[in-house]
């Protein structure tokens, strides 16, 4: 039996997860792996949500946001991009591969980079294999 | 606490994907206590009361509802919540449509998903505060700064509507910089007759009592927020009262004192009192206390001895400090042009026949030194004129942009000097040509089939050098044709830059506006909100936000208004979203961190209790903060970590 990753996914809500509703209306078909969370901006995801997921049993986490100058609230995607960059480096004190967590831009109305993005990371998920955390 | 989920089957776009059955039966088992429901369409109008009734029946006072994806429906069935007598913010919502069952295509895998996702939001709505939208208080009055034609047009359309409106202007005159340009570009308007007809209403028009002129003044100090500002602003004395001030001009020629005229860009001499220029508006004369020799100790009152009306002169005229209350700001302080000197190859400042574009405005007009007559400094008539494009803009060692005005002003410029002195030869040095709009090739069409007029492309502004001695001025420059050439020109006319004008960053900072690379207001978005600026409450308009015509600044003003208008209206309170974050005082550490990553300035410290506050008008709710805050005491409304963690443990579990 093929290992089926658990991921989380911390979508902003004024463009990437208005991009997944938009590959939900154009019914693009993406593996069901990555677990949803609506935050309202990516600059909202705090490491400590990611570090959360990790510990309540993730193999892997997607932080999607607003592409560069498009994000709803000015700045918070750029937050995002700096924070995450610190955030790999403390996951790999805690012994968590980088790869184990994407960032990436998906706009309002990129649904099919957005299905693309999911079956992307839900592939480099299920290749680590399950995560075991010490 | 009772939780109730309503499950919407969509006709049949859920249902074909999910097991509503399995979905029900897995639940009951995770949560007994809460009720399953399933309904066909839930935002239909037979669906919406079915969720009312459910709600009440029932006695729910927490929902999940499983249907489509919150952006489509979420505030339809807050309102289903609302009108069952629930707290709107005790609803969570599934997204099973666009994010499960059009997505996945195996049945179990979708069902399966729709579990977890159920699981996530009954655990997330059990922890959800009851959130109230509070209601403020505003003030519908309107402050305007800068008294340019977006001011103008911007504040007579507030006044229309009965708005009260407080202009204040820096000069003694109104009207910004086309009051000064006798000819306008694409029509040759004359710039004064364009505007009078919205100065005479701002003056004397229908709506001129809700219209507060302040000539002179200055704002010092800005606090509060959108809805609510108090406003300090500061008046310099006028030592002439303008409602008694009948404008004749009387006092003028009596006056002992000639002083270099800041209007004529220095160009001519003006009395110590008198107009900035003749047609002035507001159409009262002041006393410029610089030169005015009573300032300096002696009695002279030539002037007032003139004066046919009684108490017009009021020698012990005192600035003064006025404090206004304002809901909204509206910041339309406009532009100049760069300084040509930081370009000495062209000779500005070093040869007097080598003009700006601005001085040239004022020789052009008849209010100017000359009178209008194109004239060097000698008395006489140019024989052969350049006209510089580009001068600074489009250049990366002065200005990045593309000023975008002054092609348009140069071909203006051909064009009267064609028409007053049939003589004179014309030479137009570019780097570009921008002439958009459907009126403005006119001109440039006219210049490049005028046999006196030549049109020459340089490359970089280096390659044009003005030497010369006396009233001989000659220019080395491209010819055209890949070589260089050496001609002799009685007059050169610069188009320089439009910059952000001196006080740009003094008003920013008072306003906590923030400027653009270039020193330009930064605008809330280039091209959906270009009127508001990234502060709320605080509009702008006109040249301080980019380089550009009247027409656009006009533009620009108006939707400013139109954003006042609807936001801010008389009796009706601001009304406040409660998804916003909050600081926890008592264990707020004060670092300011949360100060520095606010994309809206809506976190400000309090230096005596040395903690961060969240202005709950100005905070937008992105979370930013929540997740800054380095001993995590910023609390993000509806979206804390505490429910964050729940969904997070649900979706996995």
């Amino acid at each position: 039996m093929t290992f089926e990753p658990k991921i989380v996914g911390f979508l902003c809500n004024w463009c990437s997860y208005a991009g997944a509703d938009k590959a939900g209306a154009s019914q693009m078909q993406y593996p069901p792996n990555v677990n949803v969370i609506r935050v309202m901006c990516s600059g909202r995801v705090d490491p400590q949500l990611v570090l959360k997921s990790f510990k309540a049993g993730a193999d892997g986490v997607l932080i999607l946001a607003c592409h560069p100058k498009d994000c709803h609230y000015k700045e918070g995607n750029y937050r995002a991009a700096s924070r995450n960059r610190v955030l790999l480096q403390l996951l790999q004190q805690f012994g968590i591969p980088e790869e184990r967590c994407r960032f990436d831009y998906v706009s309002a109305g990129e649904g099919e980079r957005f299905s693309k993005v999911i079956g992307e990371t839900v592939e480099a998920v299920r290749a680590l294999g399950p995560l075991e955390l010490q | 606490m009772k939780v109730g989920v309503v499950f919407c089957k969509c006709g049949t776009a859920i249902t074909e994907k999910i097991d509503a059955d399995q979905v029900q039966q897995r639940l009951k088992k995770l949560y007994p206590d809460v009720d399953f429901v399933t309904v066909d369409l839930a935002c239909s109008e037979g669906g919406k009361e079915f969720v009312e009734a459910y709600l009440k029946d029932k006695g729910i006072d927490r929902m999940v509802i499983s249907a489509c994806s919150p952006r489509d429906h979420e505030n339809t069935f807050k309102g289903c919540m609302h009108r069952a007598g629930r707290n709107p913010y005790l609803m969570q919502m599934v997204n099973a449509r666009e994010q499960i069952a059009w997505v996945t295509a195996d049945k179990v895998a979708a069902t399966d998903k729709a579990v977890r996702y159920l699981d996530a939001a009954v655990r997330r709505v059990m922890l959800h505060d009851k959130l109230e939208s509070k209601q403020l208080d505003i003030c519908p009055d309107v402050l305007i700064i800068g008294a340019g034609p977006a001011g103008l047009k911007t504040a007579l359309t507030l006044a229309e509507s009965g708005r009260k409106v407080i202009i204040v202007e820096k000069t003694p005159v109104i009207g910004g910089m086309p009051v000064r340009y006798e000819d306008t570009f694409p029509k040759m308007e004359c710039g004064p007759c364009m505007l009078e007809p919205i100065m005479g209403d701002i003056l004397h028009g229908p709506h001129s009592a809700d219209i507060e002129l302040l000539t002179m003044a200055e704002v010092q100090g800005v606090v509060g927020s959108y809805g609510n500002f108090i406003v300090q602003i500061k008046q310099r004395p006028r030592y002439v009262d303008p409602h008694k001030c009948i404008g004749c001009g009387e006092c003028t020629a009596p006056c002992p004192v000639s002083t270099k005229n800041p209007f004529n860009y220095n160009l001519d001499e003006k009395k110590a009192v008198g107009f900035t220029f003749a047609g002035a508006l507001p159409n009262s004369v002041y006393i410029d206390p610089e030169a005015c020799v009573r300032f300096k100790g002696e009695s002279c009152q030539l002037c007032k001895d003139a004066c046919p009306v009684e108490g017009a002169f009021v020698f012990d005229d005192k600035e003064r400090v006025l404090e206004r209350n304002v809901g909204a700001i509206a910041v339309m302080i406009g532009s100049e042009v760069y300084d040509c000197s930081r370009i000495p190859n062209l000779g500005y400042g070093k040869f007097p026949e080598v003009y700006n574009s601005v001085e040239f405005e004022r020789i052009l007009s008849s209010t100017g030194p000359t009178s209008g007559e194109i004239k060097s400094r000698t008395g006489k008539p140019p024989e052969n004129v350049a006209i510089v494009h580009c001068v600074g803009s489009l250049d990366s060692k002065h200005k990045d942009y593309c000023s975008s005005v002054c092609c348009q002003a140069a071909f203006k410029f051909s064009h009267l000097i064609d028409k007053r002195v049939p003589t004179a030869k014309i030479t137009h040095f570019f780097k570009e040509l921008v002439v958009p709009g459907k009126e403005e090739f006119h001109l440039f069409h006219e210049a490049q089939n005028n046999t006196k007029t030549k049109l020459i492309r340089y490359g970089s502004i280096e390659e044009l050098k003005v030497s010369g001695s006396g009233e001989r001025i000659s220019m080395e420059h491209p010819n055209g044709k890949g070589a260089t050439e050496k001609t002799i020109f009685d007059m050169v006319v610069l188009c320089p830059a439009m910059i952000p004008a001196e006080d740009t960053a003094k008003v920013g900072k008072l306003l906590e506006l923030t400027q653009d690379k270039a020193g330009f207001f930064d605008e809330m978005h280039g091209r959906m909100d270009s009127s508001l600026s990234k502060v709320k409450g605080v509009c702008l308009a006109g040249t301080c936000q980019a380089p550009g015509d009247i027409q656009r600044s006009i533009n620009q003003g108006l939707a400013a208004a139109g954003t006042i208008l609807s936001g801010l209206v008389p009796g009706r309170k601001l009304e406040i979203d409660p998804i916003k974050a909050s600081v926890d005082a008592a264990r707020c550490s004060g670092c300011r961190v949360c100060n520095s990553v606010c994309p809206y300035k809506a976190i400000s410290f309090d230096p005596a209790k040395k903690i961060s506050h969240v202005n709950e008008v100005l905070c937008m709710g992105c979370g930013t903060c929540v997740a800054a805050c380095p001993v995590g005491v910023i609390k993000g409304n509806h979206f804390s970590n505490q429910e964050i963690m729940a969904e997070i443990d649900g979706v996995l579990s």
